[in-house]
């Protein structure tokens, strides 16, 4: 058991952010080389800190070594490679192409940093969904101020550990603790603040943040579904969509949330999602590195009251310990569109199934819910593929496989609606974090041309003003 | 004088449900369709020019002159702009090229984001309405206008003129007051775009927090000027005047204040005035010399901000209530005060150095635009570095917000989010991350699967890419130096061996 988070004095918190504010005026994070070596050495402190963190996030998550590779550590540390390939490019100012008419402004745009930025992390994934936004703040030029999650104390006291060794403080910071540290630093004016935590909270967080007029970026979640068209090859669903509810035991923003099947594929589905699993847990899925825990015991009797209220029918799984924290892949068929577990996002690894006519019904329900992080279609037939992305809305929407868009080189992280607003990964988060400065420098003259502007405005002027009314392609037929 | 009508509460829900079902319909999803709309709206500006003037001149004073180059050129020009470029910025984008992740057929669409609000302000009503909404219309989205009640007679002939030209089922005007706003305010929408002042754009945010609708605010601030002595004087005093006589001062980028070193204060006075009566021969209340003042308590408050100055009244303080008119006045010796001017008075304050000036303009809210009249590139660069602004404009006042290519946004009090051109196509888009994973992916991706074995933790890092070397240290302050330190090095080394040599000899 870790010890207890040390949280960071209230009173402490301005000064945090006055020294973070005073190396950003200094100018410091505006040179693209120290940038670089900043984001260098944060990989370096992932790769040094490895077994550390795999450690902790055992401590806090349950969370097995193989997961903290392939879903933390090395997600980030490919975040961190791409950007640094990228940086001179997107930092360099935007030179607009050639124009007769504007080339002589000497019109500019200037990537600038936006200030202080405060990131504010998740407990599912402490080390890539927290450090990919840091990523990306720091390389458009800001100074941070990051505040990761009281629910996995351990990877957070690590963080606080393991930053300042490898990153100047003034550059950035971990703020550790509770409601009233993020009281107290919501009261805060930021350049920009990220948030990625629940749809409840991050209603509250973008409130707040408008007392301050400080822009935000909202990653949030919902019930990602996933749809089943008779054309997809059932095996693989079955095992990609498995895999995506066993990770981090079911608590991913974009995890596989529900299933819609046609009626008379969800045997021949279910079937497949029971191999699939004894596939996984050839010793069972509760033995332990297996599978991850719920994080803490509230989130344990959240799942274990949903599950519990079904109306729907076990199909296998289903057990349960209180004490481990822990939840075995739980399959739950027949599942009425007004269950208990219809009624929230489920975040934990139990999946239902619910049975439709066709896939219009299926469309249809979806549409009747708030627009989720993502939607995943299996099928091979490309009509009902183009069907599904015209017709719904989401976040993203992957075709026969799940979550992976979120560690695809240089696809946006973005909600929309109830899952969130902005987008982040790669050149969308660089984008967020950046301050885009137009900018010119007119020669005098140009008021050969230019002066017409100038009162008095005589009759002369007036007719000359067409100029100034750019001509249009001609007019749609009626 | 049109009374203007306001949309009864009751139907603001229904309208917002019509747009709504129009977007989920997949019509805006055509992007031939969006470019006839872009076009019809063109059409409506092309064919009402007259009328639009005229209802301008009538709530704002508006030169016709500045109605045909402030609001309906520009938008136009969006109009031009957006329709010749909507195809290429709605093209789903492929990422580049990346050989482990390839396969996954990674593709980014382009979509609207649903119904958006597009509240508009009352100086520019015409180009601060529309080109939000051309660059929503563009991107795939219904919109509902909500223009200013301050401006009644532009705001009723948007109400009378868009159903005449576009479906009101894609763009909807909604007129009102504080009671239809805040309605407006209650429901969910993909986006809201807000221009106005900062008090208001705090309300709107939170209530679009309430909501979770994004939001896209353009704000307002004071705009300082630093004058260099090193500038062409009669070009910047003709240039800053401009700004702060255009639309009497209430733009939300015009030159708010002057900075201006001590000793060259009544020179840049006297240049100021030399514009100053350029411009208005017979004097700037002639009919259509200038405009006004949008209402009686804008009149009022900038009246009494120039009452209270401690300053000297160089030239102008003209007024007259009746019209709502100020002259365009020029105030020396003012010492840095406080809230934005939006009105044609222009202190001047000396300082002994401009570093003095730029401390006050860093020490507060980051404005929208700032300027700088100065041929001295290293002042230039200071100016670009040193410190933060919506744009930062050399040598101009207000023409960066009409340019193409240039994005129009603050940053901090003076605003959030961007348009004007791909900047407001991309603010009312949503970036639809794709893949279509084949399933022969899992030859290799397998890996992924449970059972974690020993042997498959090692494996995972081959998948993922190598780093560069471990830095020994942060890059030295010199690092970016030129050659020329290169060659001092070289030479030094040379030089020393020289000495040791001459040392053991």
């Amino acid at each position: 058991m870790s010890p207890p988070l040390v949280y960071t004095p209230l009173d402490e918190i301005d000064s945090v952010r006055d020294d973070l504010d005073a190396t950003f005026r200094s100018g410091r994070v505006s040179s693209i080389d120290y940038r670089k070596y900043l984001l260098t050495q944060i990989a370096y402190m992932l790769r040094d800190n490895t077994v550390a963190i795999e450690d902790a996030l055992f401590s806090d998550l349950g969370k097995p070594k193989f997961e903290v590779h392939m879903l933390e550590i090395d997600l980030a540390i490919t975040e961190i490679a791409i950007v640094l390939k990228n940086l001179s490019k997107w930092a360099a100012p935007e030179k607009l192409a050639f124009s007769l008419v504007w080339s002589a402004t000497r019109r500019v745009v200037y990537k600038q940093g936006k200030g202080v930025c405060l990131i504010v992390g998740p407990f599912n994934y402490p080390i890539s969904v927290c450090v990919r936004p840091i990523v990306s703040a720091i390389a458009a030029g800001n100074t941070v101020v990051f505040k990761p999650s009281e629910s996995t104390p351990a990877m957070s006291a690590l963080f606080a550990e393991m930053f300042p060794k490898y990153i100047d403080p003034g550059v950035l910071r971990v703020v550790n603790g509770g409601v009233e540290v993020m009281e107290k630093l919501l009261d805060m004016r930021w350049a920009h603040l990220v948030f990625t935590g629940s749809t409840r909270v991050g209603r509250i967080v973008s409130i707040a943040a408008a007392k301050t007029l400080t822009p935000v970026t909202m990653e949030l979640g919902g019930k990602s579904p996933v749809l089943i068209h008779p054309s997809c090859d059932m095996q693989i669903a079955a095992r990609r969509i498995l895999w995506g509810k066993v990770l981090n035991a079911g608590q991913t923003c974009i995890a596989p949330d529900y299933v819609l099947v046609p009626k008379e594929l969800q045997a021949e589905f279910v079937g497949a999602l029971k191999k699939a699993h004894d596939e996984f847990y050839p010793d069972g899925p509760l033995v332990p590195g297996a599978m991850g825990k719920m994080v803490t015991v509230e989130a344990f009797k959240r799942v274990a009251g949903l599950l519990k209220a079904t109306q729907g029918t076990i199909a296998f799984g289903g057990d349960a310990d209180e004490v481990a924290k822990a939840i075995a892949p739980t399959v739950v068929v027949d599942v009425p569109f007004d269950d208990a577990l219809m009624s929230e996002e489920i975040f934990g690894p139990v999946l239902p199934i619910i049975s439709v006519d066709t896939l219009d019904e299926g469309i249809e329900f979806v549409n009747k819910g708030e627009h989720p992080l993502a939607i995943y279609v299996f099928a091979k037939d490309e009509q009902s593929k183009k069907k599904v992305i015209s017709q719904t809305q989401s976040g993203a929407i992957s075709m026969n496989d799940v979550v992976l868009h979120a560690a695809s080189h240089e696809l946006p992280l973005s909600g929309i609606g109830a899952s969130g607003s902005g987008a982040l990964y790669g050149k969308y988060g660089f984008d967020t974090f950046t301050h885009f400065r137009a900018s010119m420098d007119p020669p005098n003259w140009l008021d050969m041309v230019l002066g017409i502007r100038y009162p008095p405005y005589t009759e002369r002027n007036i007719k000359l003003s067409s100029y100034f009314c750019p001509s249009i392609p001609s007019r749609p037929p009626p | 004088m049109n009374e203007l009508a306001f949309t009864p509460l009751g139907d603001i829900e229904q309208i917002h449900a019509e747009l709504d079902a129009t977007f989920r319909s997949g019509q805006l999803q055509s992007v031939p369709f969006r470019k006839y709309v872009l076009l019809q709206i063109g059409y409506m500006l092309k064919d009402n020019t007259q009328r639009l003037s005229e209802a301008l001149y009538q709530d704002l004073g508006k030169p016709p002159f500045e109605a045909a180059m402030t609001e309906i050129g520009p938008v136009l020009g969006e109009v031009a702009d957006t329709h010749a470029h909507v195809d290429k910025w709605a093209k789903p984008t492929k990422p580049p090229f990346s050989f482990l992740v390839q396969p996954m057929r990674r593709v980014v669409y382009k979509e609207g984001k649903g119904v958006c609000l597009i509240i508009g302000p009352f100086n520019y009503p015409i180009s601060m309405c529309l080109n939000p909404l051309i660059s929503a219309i563009a991107a795939g989205n219904t919109v509902v206008l909500k223009p200013s009640e301050s401006t009644p007679a532009t705001s009723s002939l948007f109400a009378e003129l868009f159903p005449k030209y576009v479906d009101p089922s894609i763009i909807r005007v909604v007129n009102g007051g504080v009671a239809e706003t805040s309605k407006l305010l209650e429901l969910t929408w993909g986006h809201i775009l807000f221009t106005g002042s900062g008090r208001v754009g705090r309300i709107v945010a939170a209530a679009a927090g309430k909501t979770l609708t994004p939001v896209t605010l353009e704000l307002g601030g004071k705009s300082p000027v630093f004058i260099d002595p090193s500038c062409d004087l009669e070009t910047a005093a003709r240039r800053i005047m401009w700004g702060k006589i255009v639309n009497c001062g209430q733009s939300c980028v015009a030159p708010d204040y002057v900075v201006v070193p001590k000793a060259f204060q009544d020179q840049f006075v006297q240049a100021l005035k030399a514009a100053h009566d350029s411009f208005f021969p017979d004097g700037p209340f002639a009919p259509k010399a200038m405009g006004k003042m949008v209402n009686v308590a804008a009149f009022k408050r900038v009246y009494a901000l120039l009452q209270a100055t401690k300053g000297t009244i160089a030239f102008g303080g003209q007024t007259d209530e009746t019209t709502k008119s100020i002259a365009p006045t020029v105030v020396k010796n003012v010492s840095f005060e406080d809230s934005e001017l939006f009105g044609p008075v222009l202190p001047v304050i000396p300082v002994e150095s401009l570093e003095e000036g730029i401390a006050y303009v860093n020490k507060h809210d980051h404005p929208l635009a700032l300027y700088a009249f100065t041929t001295d590139s290293k002042f230039k660069e200071k100016i670009v570095k040193a410190t933060k602004s919506g744009s930062v404009v050399m040598n101009e006042t207000m023409l960066q917000t009409g340019i193409d290519g240039l994005p129009f946004g603050g940053i901090g009090p003076s605003g959030s989010g961007f348009h004007n051109g791909k900047y407001g196509f991309d603010t009312f888009t949503h970036f639809r991350a794709s893949i279509d994973s084949p399933s022969w992916v899992d030859l290799v991706m397998k890996i992924r699967y449970p059972p974690y074995t020993a042997k498959k933790e090692q494996k995972t890092s081959i998948l993922f890419p190598g780093l560069p070397k471990r830095p020994s240290g942060p890059p030295s302050a010199t690092s970016n130096r030129s050659l020329s330190k290169w060659i001092l090095f070289v030479l030094a080394l040379i030089f020393a061996g020289g000495l040791a040599k001459r040392r053991s000899a």
